[in-house]
């Protein structure tokens, strides 16, 4: 079937990229000025341990059995460990994941859905008022410094007002209070969220508004859209089901495309807030020199990116029937 | 009385250097259960009035006078609601871009559908499907392809998909606007005739716009001929094809009657079509007109009835 | 999309000495109002750039890196002396206010060209020649596509330790040519089936020439309007690093007064330290937007015509 060839060669397509950083990042430390083998081995460790890293990791073995060791470590999850914490870099890297995928894929999803839907009214209301409001508002909030625009919100909202914390993921009283059911624990969780997610959703919003917006603007031209209006559709039908399914394939396109621009964003709000996620990871561990679980953190952030290229393509296909079938 | 009348109307798009006389004085009528053929060269605001009659003219599209009466109410005077009512329920139209005519995310039965419950909103689902099965056979598309998307079809199968949703609702004109002109000629033939065969069977009024007379001749029980938003000739098939008056009805005619034979040579005195912008006052055709005299271009024309129902716009005729 | 080059390719094939055309299309960006606020901040930041220059030579206590007053110790609010106030050391915020404007300058279109040029002679190369060259070309422009820049630059401040303003701006540039290099990429493919092309072809002109005599003077406008949209994504990326901690510590960029008032831990308490360098980003981003899309507009018709403004 179409769908399946189309998918399966995204599938390949990704996974040879992954593949291509994967080697580029290798390269990488072995080119970068120093000795590639203390860059794995933390100084803090005791000869033993580092002999048997050295081992593990194949760093007294010729370079392209570095390479392979490097590949099979990857897929087993075997990283080194952090100078930092002291700890597997896998460990760290599981702990902080969910956070990341959380705030990053409720971001983006709030954001395009709201940007869509805003963007679908003010195409529709072309001209009037509230769409030059919309218009203006989205190119506004869009073009914010997003780590300023953090420290704003934290300033109004969780300094000034005091309505949410400043930072963190959860409170510790609650957490550790045993009474506390799961309820309140999420709970504590989106407390903590809402500002970081307010954040990106100011953000991105405007990008994906702007773009629905002409691509709904370009659609309302076609043809089956003066068929929908010659067959006496209700206003609202012609616009919700006959332009908004069409504009949105545009939108969906370049939402993919601008994933790793929110993972920028992602790892610019994590840091901001404390959020404890990979890409407040990364940004510690490149101002530690911590340099195993720098590579892993950026390892994994390129294939949530990755991953969530596919997803668009599995929404793509599904929204497309020229595709489909 | 005809089931429309179109009395005096005048169209007009705002564009940038300002407003473009698109059609200019227009009026016929048709009749129930016959068709008007609506010929002219590109530009000549064919689908202007289509579009006009069923008020779907673009956002820069205004309606500067006249009256459409359709079954003697004002169509001009309707609410958008009345409107939308009448629209593909009592009027539909088959538009020049078939190809994309049709919405690319859904299926073609459901375009159909849609058109039908929209209008008949109680209609039970089996009812709705067993008529949209009838729709597909008359015009000749497999059922099997009912549920296939718009891009799974040819370009005759769009037409053809097109045509039935145009008679989904068994509308009472149905208004064709270059129904087969994307279609080689036997295609084109099979589309034409099947047309014919199913507007004669439920007594339908048609308007078939075409730039080619060869078409309008072989369906059309009367002919207009629209030369830059003018109605320059109308009356019945028979009047106006045995004896056109008007100098660019014998063009368009000479051009059509003699393959063959010797085509009268259409002078073309290098401006073909006349601004749209500005028009002279009168007959827009003197320009490339063979007998045009001074008065032809300043003085307003009016129609001359040649016969019962026979009308030529020129001054030379009367 | 395909439209949207097809009309673009009627814009730009228009005739016409390439003075009037600058002509006609200033007649239609004039008409937009917000591509006239996007200028007129533009601008204002130029001039801010060209005032940096003067506060050193007052006295050297406004020196925007080095310059220290003596007579603070810590942050102070706006005062006559000190226009936007102080930082914790004493520093002169207003004067850290102009360098900034230089630095965004020098670092947003220094970056925004080179990955212009390089963009633009991929997507030609890889329009013209097809085949290969093409496939590869093109394949890692989707590769780098979906590398995160600014984690990048992060990773190689790792490896490579403290990157300076110059690396700086080469890193993001080298990271963002392949937006630019697809758009011209579809240009050239549709260039090339002109006749002009093939009539150079047969008049024995070389590949090299007939892809730069031919070819860019036909893309280049399109560069020209990517360039003011990799401006804002490269002034973004720089003053994100600085704000991480990762910017070129001999300069002062907006993002770098962002960190310290953040780091110091006065982003509470001093308001005047806090918006101004916020507020210059941010709208010297938008600035370079607006121009991009009422250039847009000059450069596509269809946009004109549909009477957008915004
Ligand atoms: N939206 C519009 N804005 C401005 N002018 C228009 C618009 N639509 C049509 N026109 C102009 O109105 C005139 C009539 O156009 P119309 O589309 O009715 O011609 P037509 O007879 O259907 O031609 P064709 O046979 O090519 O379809 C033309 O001069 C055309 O340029
Ligand atoms: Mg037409």
């Amino acid at each position: 079937m179409e769908l399946w060839r189309y998918l399966w060669r995204r599938f390949i397509q990704i996974g040879i990229t992954f593949f291509v950083i994967l080697t580029i990042l290798f390269v990488l430390f072995r080119i970068a000025p120093g000795d590639p083998v203390t860059r794995m081995i933390g100084p803090e460790m005791t000869t033993e341990d580092a002999v048997r890293l050295i081992s593990q990791l194949g760093l007294d073995r010729p370079l392209w059995i570095q390479y392979l060791y490097y590949v099979r470590n990857f897929f087993t999850g075997n990283f080194g460990y952090s100078f930092h914490y002291g700890q597997p870099v896998i460990e760290i890297i599981w702990d902080r994941l969910p956070n990341t995928v959380l705030l990053f894929t409720s971001s983006v999803i709030l954001s395009a859905v709201v940007g869509v839907f805003l963007g679908k009214i003010a195409a529709w209301r072309k001209g009037k008022r509230s769409d030059t409001l919309m218009t203006l508002g989205a190119l506004v909030t869009h073009t914010v410094f997003l780590p300023w625009m953090a420290l704003i919100l934290i300033w109004i909202f969780a300094y000034r007002f005091g309505w949410f914390p400043i930072n963190g993921m959860i409170s510790e009283e609650i957490w550790l209070d045993p009474s506390a059911g799961l309820w309140i624990k999420a709970l504590d969780v989106f407390h903590h969220m809402v500002l970081p997610l307010l954040t990106l959703f100011l953000i991105y919003f405007g990008s994906y508004l702007l773009i629905m917006r002409s691509a709904m603007l370009e659609t309302l031209k076609e043809d089956y859209i003066l068929t929908a209006r010659a067959k006496g559709l209700k206003e609202k039908v012609i616009r919700n089901h006959h332009a908004a399914p069409n504009a949105a394939l545009p939108v969906v396109t370049s939402v993919g495309l601008s994933l790793a621009f929110s993972i920028n964003g992602g790892a610019l709000t994590e840091t901001v807030f404390s959020w404890p996620g990979i890409g407040r990871e990364l940004v510690f561990s490149v101002s530690n020199n911590d340099y195993p679980l720098a590579q892993a953190a950026f390892l994994l952030i390129s294939a949530v990116v990755l991953v969530s290229n596919l997803v668009v393509d599995l929404l793509y296909a599904y929204l497309d029937p020229r595709i489909r079938y | 009385m005809g089931l429309l009348a179109v009395e005096g109307l005048s169209i007009g798009y705002h564009t940038e250097k300002g407003l473009l006389h698109a059609v200019e004085d227009v009026s016929f009528t048709v009749k129930r259960g016959r068709s008007l053929g609506l010929v002219g060269e590109s530009g000549c605001g064919k689908t202007t009035l289509g579009l006009a009659i069923l008020r779907l003219l673009p956002e820069n599209g205004t309606i500067l006078k006249g009256r459409i009466l359709f079954d003697g109410a004002d169509l001009l005077e309707k609410s958008d609601e009345a409107m939308r009512r009448i629209r593909w329920k009592e009027i539909s139209m088959i538009f020049q871009a078939a190809m994309n005519a049709l919405n690319p995310v859904h299926r073609v039965k459901d375009q159909i559908a849609e058109a039908i419950l929209t209008h008949e909103p109680e209609t039970p689902r089996e009812t709705v499907r067993s008529r949209v099965e009838a729709l597909f056979d008359q015009v000749g598309i497999p059922r099997s392809r009912m549920g296939d998307f718009p891009h799974q079809y040819s370009g005759g199968m769009k037409q053809r998909a097109v045509i039935a949703m145009a008679l989904a609702l068994r509308p009472r004109l149905i208004i064709a606007d270059e129904p087969t002109t994307a279609l080689d000629v036997i295609v084109q033939d099979q589309i034409l005739r099947q047309t014919r065969r199913i507007q004669e069977a439920f007594d339908i009024s048609m308007i078939v716009i075409s730039h080619d007379i060869a078409v309008v001749a072989e369906v059309c029980h009367d002919i207009g001929v629209l030369y830059a938003g003018q109605l320059v000739e109308y009356g019945d098939r028979e009047s106006v094809l045995q004896s056109p008056m008007h100098p660019y009805s014998r063009m368009l005619l000479g051009a059509f009657l003699t393959v063959g034979g010797k085509p009268p040579r259409v002078p073309d005195n290098g401006n073909d079509s006349p601004d749209l912008m500005d028009p002279a006052p009168g007959c827009r055709f003197h320009d490339r007109c063979p007998m045009a005299e001074d008065p032809c271009r300043q003085t307003p024309v009016a129609s001359v009835t040649v016969g019962r129902t026979h009308r030529v716009l020129c001054r030379r005729v009367a | 999309m395909a439209d949207g080059f097809k009309t673009r390719k009627k814009a730009l094939s228009r005739h016409g000495h390439w003075i009037e055309r600058w002509k006609e299309g200033w007649a239609i960006y004039k008409k937009n109002l917000l591509g006239r606020i996007g200028l007129a901040l533009l601008s204002i930041f130029t001039l801010m750039a060209l005032a940096s220059f003067i506060p050193p030579l007052i006295d050297p206590m406004y020196g925007p890196m080095s310059g220290v007053d003596p007579a603070i110790t810590a942050s102070t609010g706006p005062s006559a002396r000190h226009w936007l106030g102080t930082d914790f050391m004493g520093r002169d915020l207003f004067s850290q206010l102009l360098a900034g404007a230089r630095v965004a300058f020098t670092v947003g279109i220094t970056s925004a060209f080179v990955s212009i040029v390089l963009g633009t002679l991929i997507g030609m190369v890889a329009g013209y020649l097809g085949g290969w060259t093409d496939v590869f070309l093109m394949r890692a422009a989707d590769l780098i596509m979906v590398m995160p820049t600014l984690l990048v630059v992060l990773i190689l401040a790792a490896l490579f330790g403290q990157l300076n303003i110059w690396s700086i701006i080469l890193i993001i540039a080298l990271f963002r040519w392949p937006g630019v290099s697809r758009v011209i990429r579809a240009q050239t493919l549709t260039l090339k089936e002109r006749p002009f092309i093939d009539a150079a072809r047969v008049a024995g002109a070389s590949h090299v020439r007939i892809i730069f005599r031919h070819i860019m003077p036909n893309v280049l406008p399109l560069s020209f309007l990517y360039m003011t949209f990799r401006v804002t994504a490269a002034i973004n990326i720089e003053a994100a690093l600085a704000f991480l901690g990762f910017g070129d510590p001999g300069t002062v960029s907006w993002g770098m007064m962002l960190q310290w008032v953040w780091k110091t831990g006065h982003m509470f308490k001093a308001p005047y330290w806090l918006l101004p360098p916020g507020i210059c980003i941010s709208l010297i981003t938008l600035a370079f937007y607006l121009l991009g899309r009422a250039m847009d507009e000059v450069l596509d018709p269809r946009l004109r015509k549909e009477g957008e403004r915004y």
